[in-house]
């Protein structure tokens, strides 16, 4: 009865959630658009036809098919309007339904999100726990330096090295785009670099936490293995931390994911959002950061619904 | 020289930390159905010695002589190879039953996995044996709930049980009072008492004459390390014959000489029909309190009451739920200070201690040499603050906190269970030279206390407050 009445809070609370992130992005991404300088419909207008076969009268006819000589208000007032009817409306440029577009597009950047939280994980989960287990030990100082090194280094220049190292000078893998699994390798690889510089600490704190804790010894000493201990208590109060940060981390992997689709070529929603801004291609920026924001709030609610399974403390006080 | 009877036989312990003696030599012989008691204050070695037996000592500190457990010499061992004993041949109580349950599991199922994978027991045994537990220890209704929400004493009891699932024949019991207040320390010294009478054998670790006084027995006490007397329980505190001793049992607050009464001055706080809760439970509803300079009052009450929030109240840290708190305007924004009952938890980690007050002394514009005069005064030694918090002794921080307050020049200084981590000796003389400053200054003093003679015995008034009739939800 708790966990369930828990669980449609939790889901009340994200929905409205999501209402007001559609609405925020919808306004600020467009107002951003607005800001740009030039004439967008040239922009449009060299898009469609390329530079050299549009000239002024192309771009005054995307003018008014697209209704861009109407005022701001009116054009973000229909855009908001669609959105109501769940309608995302067309690309200025390329004329197709921009939810036909998000759709091929999140499943890329899903792909990539997922495969570079799994990387991170692969990697933060054992490096955290050698180095929590003797914390002030050579690892754990080793993984501290390797943990401040990859954080410090921004996501572009990682991405950018490992493709230099990996697919220029040795050719192993393929350097950008998508056309097969071998591709997925370089751009997980960088997300989750980044992603482990941190959760690895986290993880390395939680499990020094928890193997100090008195309720170990007591465990311990109340007859349990050391097996046992770790199965039963040391797991549990360990992961609560760490599942709480991962949804701290998600900022970062989703900015991660728009930084790494666009250099490795990722043909995902960040790397659209990236060209739709190029274009000035209104209706598409504002659903892929519509996309993105929403992804956000899903992600966490995943986070929440987790660590409400995990902690039963939380279940009796809501 | 073990006997068939003996369950656990020391023979010349001593434990080091290098080339430092902390412990020893000592050597007993307990048979079945005997209770020892070792008494001493903080920092006295009590707790190395029980380490010492079950192969828990910190990194660092070595253990030498020998060790019989149950007929087997264990001091040969590794302590992996002792963690065998564990639970099975000889059950071992914690210190401070709140940390040392599982903070994640409700209070069955820590009970049901010792019955289930240290006893043994199959499945359903397992849960009859938890069931038939909580029964025999007054525990039924709390199966279901998380340590968090049970009290110090319901704590130690579930602690207990889960200790005690497969009978071992061996109870090793540390600081088992420590925090409770009388009626809950009473509950769980009739558990151990319990023990030797019904053929059991009891190792208990203290620093309180009255819990010794319970236990029966033989007494060893200890201080600094080397053991100064030792004798039968009841002769040993009837007639101590060692200074040390006497100085302990002369602790005790029951033989405490009463504070002499100060001269009270303005009022400074003005408390009106407040009320306290805490999440959706009311703790405290029409509490009035008149607070006047120099006066020293203690709010007493059994653990969960409501103190240390009515407290926060006080400070202007929690909102009461209802009434008003009223402070003349004598009592400057920094002129209510807290002691805190766990005073590592009141300093940052990682920072000298030096560095800590230096701050506190800049903020509030006081002399630095004030600062040190406190602290000589408080008996704490200039050195010590080059250390970090975590090096050095409870009863030292908490003087040091108590410097650090008043640097802060309080007209008021809440104190919430500023002693009950500290021992007997540290306690009554850091009671002293709280009353004695504040008396000096005209400082307020409200003092939060489990021990109903404490109160009785330091404070010009007391407050005795009562459970609140819980509401059930």
């Amino acid at each position: 009865m708790l966990q369930r009445s828990v669980f449609w809070s939790a889901l009340a609370g994200r929905a409205v959630q999501a209402v007001v992130v559609a609405v925020v992005v919808g306004i600020i991404s467009f107002a951003m658009m607005q800001a740009l300088p030039g004439d967008s419909a040239y922009r449009i207008a060299a898009g469609r036809y390329g530079y050299d076969m549009m000239d002024a009268a192309s771009a005054d006819q995307v003018r008014t098919e697209l209704g861009l000589d109407q005022p701001v208000v009116v054009q973000l007032v229909s855009w908001l309007g669609s959105l109501a009817q769940f309608d995302l409306g067309k690309s200025s440029v390329s004329g197709s339904p921009i939810a036909e577009e998000l759709k091929t597009q999140m499943g890329y950047s899903l792909l990539l999100a997922g495969a570079g939280l799994l990387v991170s994980l692969l990697i933060a989960i054992p490096v955290g726990i050698m180095a929590g287990l003797k914390p002030g030990g050579w690892f754990d100082r080793f993984s501290l330096a390797a943990s401040i090194f990859f954080r410090a280094i921004p996501a572009f220049a990682i991405g950018v090295v490992l493709m230099l190292g990996f697919a220029v000078h040795t050719k192993l893998l393929p350097v950008a785009g998508f056309k097969g699994p071998e591709y997925l390798v370089l751009p997980a690889l960088t997300l989750g670099l980044g992603l482990a510089a941190v959760s690895s600490r986290v993880i390395r704190d939680a499990v020094s936490e928890a193997m100090s804790a008195e309720w170990r010894l007591f465990s311990r000493t109340k007859g349990l293995s050391s097996k046992l201990t770790l199965s039963r208590h040391v797991l549990r109060n360990a992961a609560l931390p760490v599942v709480a940060y991962v949804g701290v981390q998600l900022a970062f992997l989703i900015e991660g994911v728009v930084i790494i689709e666009s250099v490795f070529a990722w043909p995902g929603i960040g790397h659209a959002l990236v060209h739709a801004i190029f274009g000035r291609d209104v209706p598409m920026v504002q659903g892929t950061a519509l996309a993105l924001g929403l992804m956000y709030v899903v992600l966490n609610l995943i986070v929440d619904l987790t660590c409400h399974g995990i902690d039963p403390r939380r279940s009796k006080t809501a | 020289m073990t006997g068939p009877n003996i369950t656990i036989a020391v023979e010349d312990l001593v434990v080091h930390a290098g080339s430092k003696k902390l412990l020893g030599p000592i050597s007993f012989e307990l048979p079945a159905g005997n209770a020892l008691v070792i008494m001493g204050e903080t920092g006295a070695g009590k707790s190395l010695l029980a380490q010492a037996i079950l192969g828990t000592l910190p990194d660092g500190l070595s253990a030498e002589g020998i060790i019989h457990l149950n007929g087997e010499r264990i001091d040969q061992l590794s302590s992996q190879q002792r963690s065998a004993f564990w639970g099975r041949e000889v059950a071992i109580l914690p210190q401070e039953p709140w940390r040392a349950l599982d903070p994640l599991m409700i209070a069955q199922s820590q009970v049901r996995e010792s019955h289930r994978y240290v006893a043994g027991l199959s499945r359903k045994a397992a849960k009859q044996a938890t069931a038939t537990d909580f029964q025999t220890l007054d525990l039924t209704g709390a199966e279901k709930r998380l340590p968090s929400a049970l009290s110090g004493g319901m704590a130690q009891r579930v602690a207990f049980a889960a200790a005690t699932a497969a009978d071992a024949p061996v109870l090793i019991a540390d600081e088992p009072t420590k925090g409770l207040d009388a009626e809950r320390s009473h509950t769980v010294i009739e558990l151990l008492a319990k023990v030797p009478r019904e053929g059991g054998t009891l190792l208990a670790i203290t620093h309180e004459a009255s819990v010794a006084k319970h236990l029966g027995g033989e007494l060893l006490v200890l201080k600094s390390g080397d053991l100064v007397e030792r004798g039968a329980t009841k002769q040993v505190l009837a007639q101590p014959t060692a200074d040390y001793t006497r100085e302990l049992l002369d602790a005790e607050p029951q033989v405490w000489p009463t504070t002499p009464t100060t001269e009270a001055g303005e009022m400074l706080l003005e408390v009106k029909d407040v009320a306290v809760s805490r999440g959706e439970r009311t703790l405290l509803q029409g509490f009035d309190l008149t607070l006047l300079a120099g006066e020293r009052i203690a709010i007493a009450g059994p653990s969960g009451v409501g103190k240390t929030s009515l407290l926060d109240v006080l400070a202007g840290l929690q909102i009461p739920s209802a009434g008003t708190v009223t402070r003349s305007n004598q009592v400057s924004s920094t002129g209510i200070q807290k002691l805190y009952q766990d005073p590592p938890a009141a300093f940052p980690a990682r920072v000298a201690l030096g560095k800590s007050l230096k701050d506190v002394a800049r903020l509030h514009g006081e002399d630095w040499s004030k600062v040190l005069a406190y602290l000589s005064r408080l008996g704490i030694d200039e050195s010590l603050l080059k250390r970090r918090p975590d090096e050095v002794s409870g009863g030292e921080l908490q003087r040091i906190s108590i410097a650090r307050a008043l640097t802060a020049k309080p007209a008021i200084l809440l104190a919430d269970e500023p002693t009950s981590r500290l021992d007997p000796i540290t306690q009554r003389e850091t009671l002293a030279m709280i009353a004695d400053i504040a008396a000096e200054k005209g400082i307020a003093v409200v003092l939060v206390t489990h021990d109903a003679v404490i109160a009785d015995k330091w404070a010009d008034r007391r407050v005795v407050l009562s459970e609140f009739p819980k509401r059930q939800y």
